[in-house]
């Protein structure tokens, strides 16, 4: 009885054969619709800033540094691949990749950042895209849009002048860490 | 000459039984439907181990000798066997008694580093480990007493030869005995209980690192070589040819084939409670007693 | 007349005049607003009727003039249906009528709030600190809405705590924060005799990420179902699901049907993987690695699966409000059904071999043993309470998804011990897959160009609340929302399955050995990092103590802690 089962549990085990990888040096590759790294293709983006503004994880940030160039990061370090920015961008601009071997000790290596030029409306001063102008409309119905989004900090609005340190802040944002007082 | 046999003891022990771990790992990997490390991890485990730091975490002298000394006891018994059936240089001046010493002392030392280290694991551990060898040694020591008392000879060679002198009803019951005790002499499932890693976290050498905790290693690696040998060398001395270098091939591909039963046993058993073990080497205990005593008889 | 009615007019009559208001918003659920004097009548009320205490939810609705609330929730298993308790107390005077005395599941939620809003409770037992660590400074609660989310306050000093000493005979073994037998950080200060466990001290909560207090004031309705998803490193999509179904159901929105069956799936088969890796752990708790790997090279197969259905192994991200983000098609749907073929082969074999096991039964048959009247009073939860012979299910008692239209069985135990709650969760194992396969019978039969979700027609209206349940791959998750402005939560609080699971571990652990500590805890597949509650129980006195870094550290180098 003992050794019957015993004999049992290692038929399991051979039947099974050896089921682990030789990995690094065997590749598993990502099946179709995997959700890995995030990729922005930049002759497709129009600078919307839907993913911004969907973000879970408030990773993406957007910053306009003149009147005609509008930043676009994504920090990849805090991501968590959910790929609300992908379903949400209305030029498809943004696809998840099969990358997800994306340990580093470099942030900059996992990165990206586009740099927009974008057109400046002439009544605000803030950029717009000439072509479209209701994709921001059809975003919201996606997303139920209806919070305030002045209220939101990481999401840098246009500023009139453009200031490197802001710039630098957006960069190496990090969480405040002290009481406002 | 006779010293170079000694040599050879060491340098066979010392080789091989780091090996031994690694085929323990491979054979429990491929149960597990897992490719395992490779046959040589364990050296360069043990390699690794050296080159830390050597860390005394106690902050006690003894936490530091303890590993040297369980490490030189251990060689010191294995520098007595009468490997491929050649008596040992140092015959002349040892016997059994001198062997379970040294047996006994490697253990001793182990429980007294884990106490030194003031972990309360350890402590649970050292404990454990305590009432292992209490339980566990008998079994060791009939075996022996066995062979000495058919051969009636405390020599090493003679009771090693003696234990299968005579295939009778207490050969049997010995080995079988002694199979089962070798389990827990080699510390793996069901009787890996004084290190166990998820209850007591490796018990004994929580606190052990780098070099200390490599010497343990290998004379943990170096017992378990010494137990199968054992096996090999009593149970199935009989068996073996008398050219030295041909015995020494076939022990080392009996140890092999030993260690890989041990695996698989160790592999498709859960661990036991010290109480249930304890019952369980009770029962070994008496059996052995029995074994001797129909060794006596001559049966 | 229904239950429903029933309360209702049990509670007009009973409380007189400090009975305020009463709501139904979808059938199920039953709101009830109070004057904070009859709290404690109408909970020991509803505890004389058969009710079962869930959890205690306190807020800072003083924006709205209110001061604080405080919403107690029971729930009705043979009448499928919930009832929350709401009252108020002005922001300078907020003590309430503690139910602990009534009803001991309460202490844990009660002392949250004294720690996160700072409010009081009356005759509480043990008025201790919870949640907040031993250097929080005094005086600065962090769910109240002046605070901000990412708060960091300087420590306050000079906070250790005096550790009690063992009990006479016992010594300590510190099992914790970090162990190998505890796969998230939680501290178990056991005291032992010889090999026998005489009592036990839990703390906890060294985990807590503020996620609550993130979804109120940062995120929005949209984003925090993937927050959510990230409470559990297993069961992700339960708390995405149930966040999910709470708002919906605030909102009044009607997910498609599709959508109902996809989550369905997602939920099932986080059972299977959880179970599975379950079963995988126990093995290695008990020191049967071979089981461990086995069950894990099954359970592989869901993760692999998973991740072709949704793109992650484990973070599902299939939830939003109004629906499902992936559809499964019919080349899906035949991928499912063949590698649940393939489990279920597997896993018939497995448990042939491991149930009959006798060294198996050696290391789980009465071990950890607490009866079915303890259970019930510990309020246990999931194959837990299910292995003591608890007949309970949030999926049958209170349905949600279209759990009403499959068949399934609850599988049940009787032997109330760590073997019981094994067998449970192999047989739940078939469950899962028989109702995975009636989703999809059912998918394949609905149209296929329905949306997977729907939109709102405009902002979800401030102050209404949702409560909704999902049945844990570890027992009854509980999520509660109020819905507030700004396109975001007034207050979210999730509980899950471990908090009430976890009171009853000491009890389980006393009078067993050391050694099946691992196996113990491991049988009530301990979520710490969903649970994030700190918790000390001592099981003697009854006392509760916290310990500092330093006492930690010097538990863990038992030698220094002697001088």
């Amino acid at each position: 009885m003992w050794l019957w089962n015993k004999i049992k549990q290692l038929a399991i085990s051979f039947r099974a054969g050896m089921v682990t990888l030789h990995y690094p040096f065997e590749p598993r590759p990502a099946p179709e619709g995997f959700r890995g790294q995030p990729v922005w293709d930049h002759t497709k983006c129009i600078g919307c800033a839907g993913c911004a503004s969907h973000c879970p994880a408030r990773t993406i940030f957007l910053r306009d540094i003149c009147q005609e160039l509008r930043i676009l990061l994504y920090d990849s370090s805090r991501c968590t691949y959910c790929g609300r920015c992908a379903d949400l961008c209305p030029e498809k601009a943004i696809t998840m990749s099969d990358k997800f071997e994306l340990a580093t000790d470099n942030r900059q290596d996992i990165t990206q950042s586009l740099e927009l030029f974008m057109m400046t409306c002439q009544r605000c001063g803030r950029c717009y895209d000439l072509e479209i102008k209701n994709y921001i409309d059809r975003l919201s119905s996606l997303g139920y849009r209806y919070d305030s989004l002045e209220a939101r900090k990481v999401i840098r609005r246009s500023t009139a002048d453009f200031s490197p340190e802001e710039l630098e802040k957006t960069v190496t944002y990090e969480r405040p860490g002290r009481l406002e007082k | 000459m006779k010293v170079t046999a000694v040599i050879i003891n060491l340098l066979y022990f010392l080789a091989l039984a780091p090996f031994l771990e690694g085929v323990m790992r491979k054979v429990t990997a491929r149960i597990q439907s897992r490719q395992g490390p490779p046959l040589y991890q364990p050296y360069l485990d043990l390699l690794k181990l050296l080159g830390k730091e050597n860390l005394n975490a106690a902050g006690h002298p003894v936490f530091r000798l303890a590993p040297l000394l369980a490490f030189a006891s251990v060689l010191s018994a294995v520098a007595l066997l009468p490997l491929a059936g050649q008596s040992s240089f140092l015959a002349h001046s040892s016997d059994l008694m001198t062997l379970i010493y040294f047996l006994t002392l490697s253990g001793f030392f182990i429980l007294i580093g884990a106490l030194a280290s003031g972990n309360p694991f350890a402590g649970v551990g050292a404990s454990r480990e305590m009432m292992t060898i209490i339980m566990l040694e008998p079994v060791l020591a009939m075996t022996l007493i066995l062979g000495v008392v058919r051969a009636g000879s405390l020599n090493l060679l003679a009771a090693t030869g003696g234990v299968s002198s005579a295939r009778g009803l207490s050969y049997f019951l010995m080995m079988a005995v002694y199979l089962v005790a070798l389990q827990a002499f080699v510390s793996r499932q069901p009787f890996d209980i004084p290190e166990a890693e998820v209850e007591i976290l490796e018990g004994p050498y929580i606190e052990y690192s780098g070099p200390n905790y490599a010497l343990f290693r290998y004379t943990l690696n170096l017992k378990r070589m010494f137990y199968s040998w054992l096996f090999v060398a009593g149970f199935l001395g009989f068996w073996l040819p008398g050219s030295p270098v041909l015995n020494l091939a076939i022990q080392t591909v009996l140890i092999l084939v030993l260690f890989v039963l041990i695996s698989v046993v160790g592999a498709t058993h859960p661990r036991f409670r010290m109480d249930q073990a304890l019952k369980f080497y009770a029962v070994l205990v008496l059996l052995s007693l029995v074994a001797v005593g129909l060794g006596v008889r001559g049966w | 007349m229904s239950r429903k009615e029933e309360l209702v007019r049990w509670l007009e009559k009973e409380l007189d005049g400090n009975f305020i208001s009463a709501e139904a918003t979808i059938p199920g659920r039953l709101f009830i607003d109070l004057k904070r004097e009859a709290l404690s009548a109408a909970a020991t009320g509803l505890m004389n009727r058969g009710a079962r205490y869930q959890v205690g939810v306190g807020y800072d609705a003083r924006k709205s003039g209110q001061g604080f609330g405080l919403v107690h929730t029971f729930a009705f298993d043979k009448d499928s249906l919930l009832v929350a308790l709401r009252t108020f107390a002005p922001e300078d005077d907020p003590e309430f009528d503690s139910l602990t005395p009534l009803i001991p599941g309460a202490g844990w939620s009660e002392r949250e709030y004294q720690d996160l809003l700072g409010l009081r409770f009356r005759n509480h037992p043990n008025p201790r600190r919870l949640v907040l660590s031993d250097d929080w400074p005094e005086g600065i609660y962090p769910l109240r809405r002046e605070v901000p989310h990412d708060l960091m306050p300087p420590a306050a000093e000079e906070v250790a705590f005096r550790l009690e000493e063992a009990p006479p005979g016992t010594s300590i073994v510190p099992l914790g924060p970090f162990h190998a037998s505890l796969h998230e950080p939680a501290h178990f200060s056991v005291y032992v005799d010889g090999e026998d466990i005489k009592g036990c001290e839990y703390r906890g909560f060294m985990t807590h990420r503020g996620i609550e207090k993130l979804a109120q004031t940062e995120l929005t309705y949209n984003d925090v179902p993937f927050v959510a998803e990230r409470i559990c490193g297993i069961c992700g999509s339960v708390h995405s699901v149930n966040y999910a179904q709470a708002v919906e159901a605030a909102a009044g929105l009607r997910i498609p049907r599709r959508a109902e069956f996809i989550r369905m799936v997602a939920l099932e088969l986080e059972r299977l993987h959880s179970h599975l890796l379950w079963l995988g752990v126990a093995g290695h708790l008990i020191g049967f690695d071979t089981v461990f790997m086995q069950a894990w090279r099954i359970r592989e197969k869901i993760m692999w699966l998973a991740e072709r259905l949704t793109g992650n192994r484990k973070t599902y991200g299939m939830v939003i409000i109004g629906g499902v983000r992936r559809d499964i098609n019919q080349d899906r749907s035949e991928d499912i059904r063949a590698v649940l073929k393939e489990v279920e082969r597997e896993m018939l074999a497995l448990e042939k071999a491991i149930l009959k096991d006798r060294t198996i039964h050696k290391r789980t048959r009465g071990v950890g043993y607490l009866s079915r009247e303890e259970a019930v009073k510990w309020n246990l939860i999931g194959p837990v309470a299910r292995a003591r012979g608890v007949d309970m299910d949030a999926r049958r008692d209170h349905p949600y998804a279209a759990y009403d239209e499959v068949q399934f069985e609850v599988p049940l135990a009787d032997s109330g011990d760590v073997w019981g709650t094994l067998v449970v969760r192999v047989k739940e194992v078939y469950e899962a897959i028989k109702i995975i396969n009636q989703c999809l019978d059912k998918l394949e039969k609905l149209p296929k160009n329905e949306p997977l979700s729907v939109d709102l027609e405009g902002p979800i209206p401030a102050g209404r609340q949702g409560l909704s349940l999902v049945e844990a791959p570890r027992g009854e998750a509980v999520h509660y929302v109020l819905t507030g402005e700004e396109n975001r939560p007034e207050r979210w609080r999730v509980r899950a399955p471990t908090y009430p699971n976890l009171q009853a571990v000491p009890s389980m652990l006393l009078n067993n050995k050391l050694a099946d500590f691992p196996i113990i805890v491991g049988s009530i597949d301990p979520c710490i990092s969903c649970t994030d509650r700190v918790l000390v129980v001592e099981r003697r006195s009854g006392k509760a103590r916290l310990l500092s870094g330093q006492e930690l550290e010097n538990l863990s180098r038992g030698k220094r802690s002697k001088k």
